[in-house]
């Protein structure tokens, strides 16, 4: 308990560098997608004051770090443009954040005009493709709700799927991390509810919701989520009897694991049972002998045989997902409220094209519904098990051994984390934020006391960073720096070479360790904090390596405990803080200088608008 | 000593390191050169015959080519079959087999008995070599031996290179199996893998079937495996031609659509390799767009237009109404259609704009009244909308159904596959407009296959071609992107989940029990199905098996599986051997995952699948 408070607390207090992250809290889920500003006062109503007196200083400091930079890096050519957007942009894609790294050249070392110049001609267009990209992506401010009735408010971006989602939640919650812990949706209307699958991207069935839906996101422990790895034989075995199945080995499980996910393709359980289906547009229920088979379900028509031959396709996958049914009993006279039922992710009202089925117990009903699941879904539900199994180890390890840093990313690697990564850039802006932020070492959930005296487990916070590395691959510019910087952990030396080119001044991404101890003048105040993000991908990216430690003994001995303790802070602040709807004008920043500017100037004044109404209002 | 009996013999010029003497009357070669007579047993009287251990044998290839090679007369088969196996490259020659071929009953109507026959019998003993070197070095993409003559490299193409579809007639003269029963009695035709050819009666120039026998294939690598593919797959197809296997009319039209689409990527897949158009730049993509396009495009934003002028568009949220095809100048943009009043108020606000991701799309055309409709089912909160597109011609039909198709998989007209997708639907079209008229097959060029020989004679029956083609067509889709190899695989999973895939069947009789029944063997389980209800009454899995044994005297196997449970039965319609031979084959397969090594295991193939003879 006293961790959870102690981590609220500080998540309040801490909205810091992000404003967008606090602001988020309130909105309701979805669709904030661009509306930034309106959301933003919409929000900043809610806040405490106190809050917005944090905010405020976060953002001063933020531009006049910004600022600073600017002046610093001179020819004005984008340069600058990451710290400015960067308070409000936050997340904009990893991309984005990559994308601002080859302009900077600036700094190093000056070549021949030509070779600025070309350099700068081969950027502006990395710098058009990335922002043509980046403009398509689409984030939404999400609220979750949890099981003790309150709620979490984050940033999804297109490109996250599920299982990233769920690593931010377990972040946010300090959950024991278990495999069972879903992401589900729930329509009221239809009275439905379903756990998201882990390789899901979140953003697109959500764009599916009305804009008046009552549907919600629920963050809760759902056993059947992954039972079929737990207990393959109820699924497998189904038509021996339970003492049969209850005696079953350990060994046993795992050949049948092995038998059914491991070949070429999945298997999916052959399942027989009479259902009863609801007829279209009536109340009535109807029974048939259903049969499940990889390419869909079938049932048998009177009077027929049951081989394959005869039977009738009843519906297909490729274009339906299965929800469990709420209350059918009540709602449409179901016989039994063990229904399910299958439908387009789109259609969101009753419709004749969702189809209802009701079966006689909870058993037979959870067989067909992971039935459905293996068949639509195959051997990545196996994959996602095994990622979330690394997880949940991965926590389990850390509450028991609080110190134990090694194991950190439990997400191999994924694609796509945009928003912790980009985030770091931004974060150089606050100081002051250091001195607040550095409580929160309680970030690490589990083991709070024990993270701070050691830079590394900040690191292992961060697995989600990792999909840094990916984003790199949607924007063309970035490969090529983006392996520097692993390099640069593990001994900050290496940084300043790898400048070489324009690189310098955007290290941020590098830099954030190295600060410190590194000459880049202008960023290096401010990018301290966002060390700790950078590491984290890398790490993660690849194995768990150890990246993270080794940073901290080249840096000055006493900035080294506050950057230490800073990440982890405003590390996992960060992730949230990619949220920032602003990632609209962010396009804008990212890309030129110039516009970033002014997009950070509106930004500000907007807020501070909005905060003076808020305090002439009481 | 009987090697000195072969250098006398070998005083002819010849090379007679072949040669191996047979005892016919005992059944047994005499390969111990450095036994004495005496020591074999033998004596005045026997008649001995000196003669080559191998020789020229026919063999049925699963995809229905016969191709004349020398084979070991002298080894066991399974030795035999590796021989086989090295020459014809098929890496894991344990998971085949040789089968004696079902008796033809019409050879008196055999004129064009003038069957082609490859022959391969230039290509003597081959390498002695054992199976350790599991990736083949490879010339000019193909073993050694085959890269020697134009002869042979034909016969390797038609090795690894998938037949056309074969002609409907065809298929329905072979012969397919009624029943259960029917197919049980085939798996009674399986060589003993133990003792040679011609123990069991097999004589030079006789004809065999190689057929995949176990189906759990191993660590199949497209890249080493082009012969061992490409065979599987003409396996799995003519087993579902066959209906060998049983599958649903969905799977049917499935099989039937990759069938098309593996004929038609084989036939030109050679060029593709060449012009492989993989366009990952953006750049890239967006200039061959605008060059292929003979739209408007602005290579700044991604957004392309294609003009497309008078489509005419009916909404028909429920029934079948004739009326409403109105005409709209329509714009498809990114993943959406967008249609307006007419070209001059392209520029302002769409009337609608859908987005077509995650819609459905269907063909409804009749080339013969020239209709050209798409039929789209789009999904909205409400439920689907039904939206009917008219194309004024084919060309015009092509494009916005190619594009349809590539919106409602969320990938835009910047795709790379547009172009190969519009070509498969002309060619989809081609094959609407020859068909009805000609019955039959007519000697049709690659672009027009009779849709019947994509599927089985079952649904000869039961649909006409112009009713079958759409079906296809439909299910063709979803699978007209995928690469030779992904079309290969693609087929051969959905083959593998099929519910009765890798089942065996052999009529048996269990011990107490007064009627047949039979016992399937699958890879990882056995399975009992009364004959009279065509149910599986119970399942027994390997993993839970503690021992089998043969009481070769009564021809009768007990099994012993954990839990006390003991099954007895014997065989009615195979061998006790043969089953015995499945049931230790399967657990031999199981074994190779964890034996690291590449080669292959013999002694506990033998082990495990011999019986007495090999003790």
């Amino acid at each position: 308990m006293d961790l959870l408070t102690q981590s609220l607390e500080q998540e309040t207090a801490a909205p810091t560098s992000l404003p967008t992250t606090t602001t988020t809290t309130t909105n309701n889920n979805k669709e904030v997608n661009f509306s930034i500003f309106t959301d933003l006062n919409e929000s900043l109503h809610e806040l405490e004051d106190t809050d917005l007196d944090a905010l405020m200083a976060d953002l001063v400091a933020d531009l006049n770090a910004t600022e600073e930079k600017l002046a610093a890096e001179i020819q004005g050519l984008k340069v600058p443009s990451p710290p400015p957007t960067g308070s409000n942009v936050s997340t904009p894609a990893s991309s984005s954040a990559s994308s601002p790294l080859p302009p900077p050249p600036p700094q190093s070392t000056k070549p021949t005009k030509e070779e600025i110049e070309a350099q700068m001609k081969a950027d502006k267009i990395k710098l058009a493709l990335e922002k043509l990209k980046e403009a398509k992506v689409k984030k939404l401010v999400v609220k979750v709700l949890l099981n003790d009735g309150s709620s979490k408010t984050l940033m999804v971006d297109e490109r996250q799927n599920v299982r990233e989602v769920l690593d931010n939640l377990f972040e946010k919650t300090h959950c024991d991390c278990n495999v069972d812990w879903s992401l589900c949706e729930t329509n009221p209307e239809l009275q439905l509810e379903r756990a998201f699958e882990d390789h899901e991207n979140l953003v697109e069935p959500l764009l599916a919701w009305t804009r008046d839906s009552e549907n919600k996101i629920l963050f809760k422990e759902r056993g059947e989520k992954y039972e079929v790895f737990k207990n393959p034989q109820t699924f497998y075995l189904w038509k021996k009897d339970n003492k049969a199945l209850k005696a079953i080995k350990d060994k046993d499980k795992e050949i049948l694991i092995k038998e059914n996910f491991c070949g070429t393709s999945a298997i999916v359980p052959d399942l027989e049972a009479v259902l009863h289906l609801k007829e279209d547009g009536k109340k009535s229920w109807r029974q048939r002998l259903f049969q499940l088979r990889a390419s869909g379900i079938y049932y048998v028509p009177k009077g027929k045989t049951k081989s394959s031959r005869d039977l009738v396709c009843f519906l297909q996958f490729d274009n339906v997902n299965v929800y469990y049914g709420k209350d059918f009993k009540g709602k449409y006279k179901a016989p039994t409220d063990f229904c399910f039922l299958l439908k387009h992710p789109q259609i969101q009202k009753d419709s004749q094209y969702i189809k209802y089925l009701c079966c006689d117990d909870a058993c037979t009903m959870n067989l067909w519904v992971t039935g459905i699941r293996i068949a639509k879904y195959g051997a990545s539900l196996y994959e996602n098990f095994k990622t979330a199994e690394k997880r949940a180890a991965v926590s389990s390890v850390w509450t028991n051994l609080p110190p134990p840093p090694p194991p950190p990313p439990p997400l191999p690697s994924t694609s796509t984390f945009p928003p912790s990564p980009p985030e770091p850039v931004f974060a150089p802006p606050p100081p002051p934020l250091a001195a607040k932020s550095s409580p929160k070492p309680a970030f690490p959930q589990q083991h709070p006391p024990p993270n701070f005296p050691l830079p590394p487990p900040p690191a292992m916070d961060f697995p989600p960073p990792p999909p840094l590395p990916p984003i790199a691959d949607h924007s063309e510019a970035p490969p090529d720096f983006l392996p520097p910087p692993p390099p640069s952990f593990g001994s900050l030396s290496p940084l300043p070479p790898l400048p070489g080119k324009s690189l310098p001044p955007p290290p941020p991404p590098c830099f954030r360790r190295m600060d410190q101890s590194l000459p880049p003048p202008p960023p290096d105040p401010g990018f301290l904090p966002p060390p700790p993000p950078q590491p984290m991908f890398t790490g993660a990216g690849a194995p768990p390596p150890p990246p993270p430690p080794p940073p901290p003994p080249p840096p000055a001995p006493t900035a080294a405990p506050s950057a230490a303790v800073r990440p982890s802070g405003s590390v996992r602040k960060m992730p949230p803080p990619p949220p920032k709807r602003t990632t609209p004008t962010l396009p804008a920043g990212g890309g030129g200088g110039g516009g970033g500017e002014g997009g950070g100037g509106d930004f500000m004044s907007e807020l501070m608008k909005a905060m003076q109404k808020k305090r002439s209002v009481p | 000593m009987l090697n000195q009996m072969n250098l006398n013999s070998a005083s002819i010029k010849r090379d007679w390191s072949d040669h191996a003497i047979w005892w016919e009357q005992k059944q047994r070669w005499l390969l111990r050169t450095s036994w004495t007579l005496e020591k074999y047993g033998i004596h005045a009287d026997a008649r001995l015959l000196y003669m080559p251990q191998h020789k020229p044998l026919k063999l049925g290839l699963p995809n229905g080519i016969t191709l004349r090679l020398h084979a070991c007369f002298s080894s066991p088969v399974f030795q035999t079959l590796m021989g086989i196996c090295r020459m014809l490259n098929i890496r894991h020659p344990e998971e085949l087999s040789l089968l004696r071929p079902l008796e033809e009953k019409k050879k008196k109507k055999d004129k064009d008995s003038a069957e082609e026959i490859y022959d391969l019998t230039e290509i003597f003993s081959p390498l002695k070599s054992s199976f350790a070197v599991s990736r083949p070095c490879l010339y000019n993409g193909m073993p050694a031996h085959f890269a020697d003559s134009p002869k042979m490299e034909a016969i390797y193409k038609m090795l690894s290179v998938t037949q056309p579809p074969p002609a409907p007639e065809v298929v329905a003269k072979q012969y397919r199996p009624a029943s259960v029963v029917d197919k049980a009695h085939i798996n009674g035709r399986w060589l003993d893998s133990s003792r040679c050819l011609i123990q069991q009666g097999i004589r030079e120039n006789d004809r065999l079937w190689l057929r995949f026998k176990y189906f759990a294939f191993y660590d199949i690598e497209p890249k080493y495996d082009v012969v061992r593919l490409t065979q599987l797959y003409e396996q799995a197809r003519w087993s579902i031609l066959l209906e060998d296997i049983d599958c649903t009319e969905e799977e049917m039209m499935l099989f039937g659509a990759l069938q098309y689409h593996i004929s038609k990527v084989s036939q030109s897949e050679p060029k593709l390799l060449s012009s492989s158009a993989a366009m990952d730049d953006l750049e890239s993509a967006l200039q061959s767009l605008e060059v292929k396009m003979d739209g408007e495009s602005s290579s700044a934003s991604e957004i392309f237009v294609v003009k497309l002028k008078h489509v005419t568009i009916c909404f028909r949220p429920k029934k079948l109404t004739l009326k409403g095809y109105k005409q709209y100048w329509f714009k498809f943009q990114d993943t959406s259609i967008s249609y307006y009043k007419s070209k001059e108020e392209s520029i302002g606000e769409p009337i609608q704009q859908i987005n077509l991701r995650g819609c459905e799309v269907a063909p409804d055309v009749n080339m013969a009244a020239q209709k050209f409709l798409i039929r789209l089912l789009i999904p909205a909160p409400e439920g689907m909308n039904e939206v009917y597109l008219r194309c004024e011609n084919e060309q015009q039909y092509a494009q916005w159904m190619a594009a349809c198709r590539l919106a409602s998989k969320g990938k835009s007209l910047a795709d790379s596959s547009f172009q190969s997708e519009i070509k498969s639907i002309h060619s989809f079209l081609a094959m609407q407009r020859t068909n009805p008229s000609s019955h039959g097959n007519t000697p049709a060029n690659d672009e027009s296959i009779n849709t019947h020989s994509l599927v089985s004679p079952r649904y000869h029956k039961k649909y006409k071609t112009k009713q079958l083609t759409p079906r296809i067509l439909d299910a063709y889709q979803n699978v007209a992107q995928l690469s030779l190899t992904d079309a290969l695989t693609r087929f051969l999973q959905i083959w593998q989940a099929l519910p009765d895939f890798g089942l065996s069947y052999i009529v048996v009789r269990f011990k107490g029990s007064r009627k047949d029944e039979v016992l399937g063997i699958a890879p990882n389980r056995l399975i009992r199905i009364d004959l009279g209800v065509g149910d599986v009454v119970k399942t027994w899995r390997y993993n839970n098996m503690k021992q089998w044994n043969v009481n070769w005297d009564i021809r009768q196997m007990a099994i012993e599986f954990e839990g006390n449970v003991n099954i007895a039965f014997s065989c009615v319609t195979a061998d006790c051997k043969i089953v015995h031979e499945f049931i230790g084959g399967y657990i031999f397969m199981s074994t190779r995952s964890r034996e690291k090594s590449d080669t292959l295991n013999e002694e506990l193939f033998h082990k495990l699948t011999g019986g007495h003879e090999a003790l």
